[in-house]
């Protein structure tokens, strides 16, 4: 039992089980309106691979149609920036599959110029060197629809030999630290990686009890079961939007051997970067 | 971990996004923020940082604007308040108290959420003496003698520990330019991107135009420029 703000008690939801749960059970017998519901539902959460360019759907996982040395996934509109300006810039990228998908917190879009603000997931490949393979994320991936993702990327078997490379941000608060938060100088940068990585992380590993979430944390988890070398750059920040100072924190990680030999003229990069960050900001009135 | 609770209080991070410093010179006191960039269609005017709580004396702040419509009339309506009970102005120590002390019962109010803003207090008691005080979304509130506060407030910091000198605050352009300075090693795009107001003792807030700031930036680079051409002669 818990009472609400206004005083009034309700029954809390137990996941460990009522008493009554025998008797709820009789009484939650599925129709076949309720199955239908639920396959509706089901195949609306689906996560779909497909070819923009040709509308058709990949019929088999992505990474196992082409071959892969090299793959670093973006999650979040700032490593997507950041990837966008440092990586995207220096090499001819071709777009190989983009991922479509709902949930009730966002829905990826279809059209071909996309910003930022949208919500998106496309693959690219690099034509100079087809094995390098680059995602860009912006679009929350949802607990169920994870695995999905996973398997229609990665495959039900996946080679071992590529390195896997993940940047992604959280805000600050997160951070569970016994330092004053007056020392904490965000954005900062804290790396976790698989037990087959091998590669010297280019920050400080991130620090126990704290924990990496949502699609980063399901890539890596997929990767330390299958011993595929992956490491997930992880920058805490302060400013959740698309922002300079916290995409400009990933620049330690061009020094790491996944992004080395990929990105060419940096003060350029960092250029293009600042126009993305001025072009898409938000005009927020409620801050100033 | 004991941190946890603290950091719920800066979780709208307010310093987090525009840059304010606040100087207390011997004569002046100068208040210099980071402008926002609005809109096209926006009217600037709208979208002030620094406004006077009474004649003598005026506050900065960087936040969440409706909570610091909210502080800065309760602020006002206490100066005027104070000023019909005693016959005496506040003292600027005495306002920021106030305002703390309204910040902290927020932090510990039942349904309550604490003003998303910092703000800093800048203005001369009666006894002529000039005061700068910073107060955050927790309720804590300190003197100072130039404070910085927003992203990069570090590195600003140390660069006021340097030039912050009993001769550099004596005098008032200085003092002014002084202000300049920290906020040009922060504000990427210049002079335009800021906004000035200073408060002389017994004198009324004095906000700058974009042309005063122009010149002084202009007199500023000439001067590094001078500065510069100086130090190859001095070592030949």
């Amino acid at each position: 039992m818990a009472a609400t703000f206004f005083g009034e008690v309700v029954k809390a939801p137990c996941r460990a089980g009522t008493e009554d749960e025998e008797e709820e059970a009789e009484g939650r017998t599925e129709t076949p309106e309720d199955r239908e519901v639920r396959r509706q539902l089901a195949r609306k959460r689906e996560v779909r691979l497909f070819r923009r360019q040709t509308k058709t759907s990949l019929e088999v996982s992505l990474l196992e149609k082409y071959s892969c040395s090299k793959f670093i996934i973006a999650v979040g509109n700032n490593a997507v920036a950041f990837l966008s300006s440092f990586v995207m810039n220096s090499g001819v990228w071709e777009e190989v599959g983009c991922a479509k998908l709902w949930n009730e917190w966002c829905r990826t879009t279809d059209t071909a110029h996309l910003s930022p603000a949208e919500a998106f997931c496309v693959f690219y490949h690099l034509k100079s060197n087809p094995s390098v393979f680059l995602c860009q994320c912006s679009c929350y991936v949802a607990e169920d629809q994870q695995y999905q993702w996973l398997e229609k990327v990665f495959g039900s078997c996946p080679k071992k030999n590529m390195q896997v490379t993940i940047l992604t941000c959280r805000h600050v608060t997160d951070y569970k630290t016994s330092e004053s938060t007056s020392s904490l100088h965000s954005p900062f940068l804290k790396a976790l990686k698989t037990q087959n990585s091998k590669e010297p992380p280019c920050c400080s590993l991130l620090e126990q009890p704290n924990i990496v979430h949502d699609l980063p944390a399901a890539v890596l988890s997929y990767c330390q079961v299958w011993k595929i070398p992956a490491i997930l750059y992880l920058c805490y920040t302060d400013v959740m939007k698309l922002d300079l100072i916290t995409a400009e924190a990933f620049k330690p990680v061009l020094s790491s051997r996944s992004l080395k030999g990929l990105v060419k003229n940096i003060p350029q990069s960092t250029e293009i970067l600042k126009k993305l960050v001025m072009t898409n900001e938000i005009q927020s009135n409620i801050y100033t | 971990m004991a941190s946890r609770y603290d950091r719920a209080i800066t979780v709208f991070s307010p310093d987090g996004h525009l840059f304010q410093v606040g100087i207390r010179g011997t004569n002046i006191v100068v208040l210099g923020v980071e402008k926002k960039s609005v809109a096209k269609l926006q009217d600037e005017r709208t979208v002030r940082k620094i406004c006077a709580l009474d004649d003598h004396v005026c506050m900065a702040f960087a936040g969440l604007t409706a909570d610091a419509r909210v502080v800065i009339t309760r602020a006002r309506v206490e100066c005027q308040s104070h000023k019909l009970t005693v016959e005496d102005p506040v003292t600027v120590e005495y306002i920021t108290r106030f305002i703390a002390s309204l910040k902290q019962k927020y932090t510990q109010s039942n349904g309550r959420r604490p003003f998303g803003i910092s703000a800093l207090i800048v203005g001369f008691d009666d006894d002529g003496i000039p005061r700068l005080y910073q107060t955050d979304p927790s309720g804590t509130y300190h003197a100072w003698k130039a404070n910085a506060i927003g992203r990069s407030a570090k590195t600003v910091r140390e660069f006021l520990e340097k030039n912050y000198t009993e001769d550099a605050i004596a005098n008032d352009s200085e003092a002014i330019k002084l202000a300049i300075r920290a906020l040009l090693e922060v504000v990427q795009s210049g002079g335009k991107n800021i906004d000035l107001a200073i408060m002389r003792r017994n004198q009324p807030l004095k906000m700058f135009s974009a042309k005063e700031i122009e010149l002084q930036v202009i007199a500023i680079e000439k001067e590094k420029e001078e500065a510069e051409k100086k130090k190859p002669k001095k070592t030949l």
